[in-house]
């Protein structure tokens, strides 16, 4: 039998879809909960995300639900912009010390925008991908939560800064704000940093570098989407023109011995929901999606069947071996169709690498994990949940969450 | 060792074989058939399978169709293949290995494979001199298909080897030797022996 608990407050890493449902499971069964999200607001990939499979619901809808469960909730308690730098001890009586990056506008911010309105630099904009750049002064998305602005660290000390911060009525910006640390005593720690896309760039036949108009599946959900950066039309990166011959390319660095050895399983129903973005636009659009095998699991093949009866959606079993810049200027996918044994070239207004998912980060403390770099069990140490834990979709991981929390319970309720 | 022959069209006694005797052929069990190698070929046009159906092939024991196909004699040796290779198998060695186990066995002899012809001429140029003369190897390969057949060829291709002459691509004096042909001819003569005894293990 375990030693009693020293505390019983429950620190969840990760401020995404998996730490926000891990937090509010534990804090809605009266446990005390501290959520630590690196960037300025919650919902981590899920935010970005442009709509759900397979109900092709908005993320945004699901998202508002939690945020108002958080609003509501008096044992939960959200740090944004802080990141977990240590934790030492063990089951029941956990320290962790958790470091707070500046983000020079306090609380008391209304998100009217008038610090936008004088900003006059632009940085890139993490949101949406680096696909376009927003002011210094910005708020992370439209359903951001917290709703409150951040100012880019590049123009704090600067005279813009000084103008942005006379422009605010509310004098919510703080331009002295510095990085600040504490240290928690905490019964459990659940560890939900989530995932982050396979690097494109590591692909080089594919040449996501060179040709514009080869892009990933995280960057088409943001062009999808009706905030992203081409306000919801799916345009050639190159040239903005309408996207209407387009190829998606499965397992684009997964399965692969030279990068990612295993099946990130969400990319296959990913890309089906990327024919749709593209068919649903365009009824003339013809969309080809290269596979080595479909994995639609579990009770995501009705998905696939229904776009099987898309007759422009075609599906090519073939791993394209190469990217090649076509003669004006379009991308041209090469490769061998392995059912009928042709070798192809063949040019698209735009090409979609499905990358895997390779967690984001690991714990800062002795913690069993697979070859992968995922979380493993929790006898111990931390408590994995999400995609930290492997490669999973978005219902998977909330239900992965709901067990991390039911683990963490047990450990501090003793 | 000669490879078992099957005794039906399909038999897996010959998939078995080329796991274990094939160089780079426990590897080909992880194939996963998505047709990288086939498409990155520079020459998988010129190529009857191709790598990818010829490994399918492999495993459903055609062996004739395997040891007759021009895919393991058109293989240029660029390794792009085996580079993108997801599951890393190392595709150009089985070819290689392949192409021998067909010249052993008679299947080059039997289909008249060119390349097969061609990789002897080259072989005996290497062993003899140490090099490569570009102007015996392609006599000796010339010739292989008959005497007729030799100056046929011989004469169509008589401006490109003249301009190869003038350009010093090709001489008309002693063949180049490496120095001391007879430790070449040693070092040969051991590694024949080491294959003899061990078959393909060796």
């Amino acid at each position: 039998m375990n030693p009693k608990p020293q505390s019983q407050t429950v620190l969840v890493v990760g401020g995404g879809i998996g730490g926000i449902s891990a937090a509010l499971e534990a804090a809605e069964t009266g446990c005390e909960v501290v959520l630590i999200e690196k960037g300025p607001s919650l919902g981590g990939r899920v935010a970005a995300l442009n709509r759900y499979f397979p109900k092709m619901c908005h993320p945004t809808c699901g998202l508002e639900i939690n945020f108002q469960r958080i609003k509501r909730n008096p044992r939960l308690k959200v740090f944004t912009m802080s990141e977990v730098t240590a934790i030492t001890g063990g089951p029941g009586n956990f320290k962790a010390t958790i470091v707070t990056r500046p983000r020079y506008v306090k609380p008391n911010c209304t998100a009217c925008g008038d610090c936008a309105k004088v900003a006059t630099s632009e940085v890139a904009d993490a949101f949406n991908y680096g696909l376009g750049t927003v002011k210094a002064a910005y708020l992370p998305h439209a359903m951001a939560f917290p709703m409150r602005y951040v100012l880019a660290p590049e123009v704090a000390g600067t005279p813009e800064g000084q103008s942005i911060k006379a422009a605010c009525k509310v004098g919510a910006i703080d331009l002295d704000e510095q990085p600040t640390h504490f240290d928690l005593s905490v019964g459990a720690v659940i560890w939900a940093t989530g995932w982050q896309p396979y690097p494109a760039t590591n692909l080089t036949a594919y040449r996501y570098d060179a040709l514009a108009d080869v892009i990933t599946n995280v960057e088409m959900e943001r062009l999808a989407a009706h905030d992203g950066p081409t306000k919801g039309q799916i345009l050639r990166r190159s040239d903005g023109t309408p996207a209407k011959k387009v190829a998606l390319i499965q397992c684009a660095g997964s399965r692969d011995l030279n990068h990612l050895p295993y099946c990130s399983r969400i990319c296959c129903l990913a890309s089906m929901k990327h024919a749709l973005y593209v068919r649903e636009q365009h009824p003339d659009a013809q969309v080809d999606i290269y596979y080595i095998d479909i994995r639609a699991h579990d009770k995501l093949e009705a998905f696939y069947r229904k776009l099987k009866a898309d007759g422009q959606v075609r599906w090519l079993k073939s791993k394209p071996a190469r990217i090649e810049p076509g003669a004006d200027g379009r991308p041209v996918v090469c490769g061998e169709n392995t059912l009928t044994r042709e070798v192809y070239a063949e040019p698209y207004d735009l090409v979609v690498l499905a990358t895997g998912m390779q967690p984001s980060a690991k714990p800062p403390m002795e913690t069993a994990m697979d070859d992968y770099g995922f979380v493993v069990g929790h006898e111990g140490g931390v408590i994995g949940a999400g995609v930290a834990t492997g490669p999973l979709d978005v219902s998977m991981s909330v239900q992965s969450a709901t067990a991390a929390a039911l683990g963490a319970v047990q450990a501090v309720r003793r | 060792m000669t490879a078992p022959t099957p005794s039906r069209t399909y038999d897996l006694s010959f998939a078995r074989y080329v796991y274990d005797h094939i160089d780079g052929g426990q590897r080909l069990k992880l194939c996963m058939q998505c047709g990288a190698c086939s498409g990155s070929c520079p020459i998988g046009t010129q190529m009857d399978h191709g790598p990818r159906k010829l490994f399918m092939m492999i495993r459903a024991g055609m062996k004739e169709a395997v040891l007759t196909s021009n895919t393991i004699w058109n293989c240029v040796s660029c390794y792009n293949c085996v580079v993108r290779c997801p599951r890393q198998v190392p595709i150009t060695y089985i070819l290689h290995d392949l192409s021998a186990l067909a010249i052993e066995e008679g299947y080059a002899e039997a289909k008249k494979a060119d390349n097969a012809r061609f990789a002897k001429a080259f072989w005996w140029s290497a062993t003899v001199f140490g090099r490569t003369d570009e102007r015996l190897v392609t006599a000796r390969y010339y010739f292989s298909s008959g005497l007729g057949e030799g100056i046929k060829k011989g004469m169509a291709n008589q401006a490109i080897a003249l301009a190869m002459v003038k350009t010093k691509r090709m001489h008309l004096g002693m063949p180049h030797k490496v120095k001391g042909v007879g430790e070449l001819k040693a070092i040969v003569a051991k590694a024949a022996e080491i294959q003899a005894r061990h078959g393909k293990e060796g």
